[in-house]
């Protein structure tokens, strides 16, 4: 048993996607999840983002179909599923573009990621230190880890909130995790610590999809790369191959940056 | 009780203070909070009102008093509840202007309903015979006893805001008003925080209508105007819509500014009371809305303090 067969996949078909008439997306059939982390690259505009949109359903798609498979559990239909229970069915994307809630201190995001639905209802008795308790090993253990000193407070940097989107995802604990430029404007030593939770969640059987510009992220991390552009999927390799590609070369690592 | 030096005036100034405030508290949960733009809380108090009346005066119930009371009142914060419900999920896919025009939309058609069902309301005519649900003998005692017992209900709604911050039901609403995509993406119905917000929040408006019809003891249109939403919400504006001592603050500078202190402890010409005092209130209110909005939109009471909440909660983190 190479473990293989058991991660969790989506499985892309027919998928079609245009904004005014223009394609953004266009890809036959793509199985994401076939090896524990998976690299997407493409150019700016390339679609990789849109793609990640459409597999969770925030965007509507013009045609085909995504499925989830989980082993030992039956195939769910992603593209007729609604954003908000995709969650539910550990499927997780982090935001490109920083996003946080207004106002919500950074422990009232963490502590709102894994609250479970029946104690947000209006009259639940629960107090907010009942949800705290059953979760406060978790949520302890991922803002120590990215270095959150006050958790008591709003996240304020950029950084700081590209990594609370990371935390909010990480305790959702996914079966498949979507990161749209997870490392962008983070510092080494973050960089570093993404990576690492990285690796340790794909090798506790959670599958990994990571767009990123930062080319040694993916070459340090990925099993596989998949090289998109103008909304087709172009290659879908080793690492090694990509990179000695000269379609990807040309078209995205431009000379020398290889 | 001897209330002879209460102005039965002061104690119906007194009971539109409260009522407007328990309103205000209940428009914070919608506006502050959630961010779901309310122009029709007429509308919803207006609905229980008139469910209360029809049902205390139309159904012969075969219990008195206190018990009359009691099922009417409830009807009338269910049906309103519904209300909230149906109009939460009619708006639920809107931007800020479909809002607008839905919940505006909403009141009007609560005053149409009211006006044309001439057989259930009374119509323009409007209905008397509503009562207080005890029997004391004297009228202002009667009065005054139900500005007391509204009080108590405005607090339990002030009461209920104030603990809704604290719990994971309120941090749901903040995240859904605030990036409502981002909590869909983590697992959280928006639609369904919404819902179940207006309903709890629109029954209690239908709830202190019920209250305004026991005070005032007759269905009438004229009550189904639209300075009610604007007290409200002026009112909220004024204090700060993120707060929840915001509408406390905002009536006590506008309703009991206006309605108290200004009719009864300023010396006014006769005949303004009813003239002119009414207008220029409206005109201050929405002039204070404009400008507030213009100047300090977060009111005087300023924004939200998460932290210092979430400090006082999980200090020990
Ligand atoms: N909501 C939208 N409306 C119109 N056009 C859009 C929309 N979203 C994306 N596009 C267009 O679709 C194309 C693909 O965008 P997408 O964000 O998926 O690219 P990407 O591969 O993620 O690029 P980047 O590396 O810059 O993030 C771009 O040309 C973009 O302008
Ligand atoms: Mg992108």
């Amino acid at each position: 048993m190479t473990g293989e067969d058991l991660r969790p996949q989506i499985l892309v078909r027919d998928v079609t996607k245009s904004f005014s008439g223009r394609v953004v997306v266009d890809i036959d059939e793509l199985v994401l999840g076939d090896v524990p982390v998976e690299g997407l690259l493409g150019p700016n505009g390339a679609g990789k983002t849109t793609l990640m949109r459409l597999i969770m359903h925030s965007i509507p798609l013009d045609g085909g179909t995504v499925t989830l498979s989980r082993p030992g559990q039956r195939d769910v239909l992603l593209s007729s599923t609604r954003t908000n229970q995709m969650a539910g069915l550990g499927v997780v994307k982090s935001t490109q573009v920083i996003t946080d809630f207004e106002h919500l201190t950074i422990l009232d995001s963490a502590l709102l990621a894994v609250t479970e639905a029946r104690y947000e209802r209006p009259f639940s008795a629960a107090a907010d230190r009942t949800v705290r308790k059953r979760h406060e090993d978790e949520i302890r253990h991922w803002l120590d880890y990215f270095g959150f000193d006050d958790p008591l407070a709003v996240a304020l940097s950029g950084g700081d909130k590209k990594l609370l989107d990371i935390v909010r995802c990480l305790l959702l604990q996914p079966a498949v995790l979507l990161l749209d430029e997870p490392t962008a404007g983070l510092s080494e030593g973050h960089t570093e610590r993404v990576k690492a939770a990285v690796r340790e969640l794909a090798s506790r059987g959670t599958s990994v999809v990571i767009v990123e510009h930062d080319l040694d992220v993916i070459w340090d991390l990925c099993d596989e790369v998949i090289f998109m552009a103008e909304g087709k999927v172009l290659l879908k390799d080793n690492p090694a191959t990509i990179r000695a590609n000269p379609t990807v070369v040309k078209s995205y690592l431009g000379a020398g940056s290889a | 009780m001897n209330l002879d030096w209460l102005d039965a005036f002061l104690i119906f100034g007194a009971f539109k203070v409260v009522e407007i405030m328990g309103l205000g508290l209940l428009v914070h949960l919608q506006l502050g909070l959630t961010r779901v733009a309310n122009f029709g809380v007429v509308g919803f108090w207006g609905v229980g009102l008139y469910a209360f009346g029809v049902a205390y005066l139309k159904v012969d119930w075969p219990f008195g008093d206190v018990y009359q009371f009691l099922v009417c009142a409830a009807i009338a914060t269910i049906v309103a509840a519904a209300a909230g419900l149906v109009v939460g999920w009619l708006i639920s896919d809107l931007d800020d202007d479909g809002t607008l025009v839905g919940t505006l939309g909403f009141a009007t058609i609560v005053v149409i309903l009211a006006t044309t069902q001439q057989g259930l309301t009374g119509g323009a005519l409007g209905l008397g015979g509503l009562d207080f649900p005890y029997d004391f003998g004297r009228v202002k005692t009667h009065e005054f006893t139900w500005l007391l017992i509204t009080t108590a209900v405005v607090a339990l709604i002030f009461a209920y805001a104030w603990r809704v911050y604290r719990t994971p039901h309120g941090r749901l609403l903040i995240a859904v008003g605030s990036n409502e995509a981002l909590a869909r993406s983590l697992g959280k119905s928006a639609t369904a925080a919404r819902l179940r917000m207006m309903m709890v929040t629109s029954g209690a408006m239908g709830l202190l209508g019920a209250m305004h019809g026991v005070m005032v003891r007759s269905l009438e249109i004229n009550s189904l105007d639209v300075s009610v939403t604007l007290a409200a919400l002026a009112a909220l504006i004024l204090g700060g819509t993120a707060r929840v001592f915001g509408a406390v603050v905002g009536v006590l500078l506008t309703v009991a500014l206006f309605d108290i202190v200004i009719q009864f402890y300023i010396p006014i010409p006769d005949g303004w009371n009813t003239q002119a005092l009414p207008v220029a209130r409206e005109a201050v209110f929405g002039a204070a809305i404009v400008l507030m909005l213009i100047f300090r939109p977060q009111g005087l009471l300023g924004q939200m303090r998460r932290p210092a909440l979430m400090r006082r909660l999980h200090g020990d983190w």
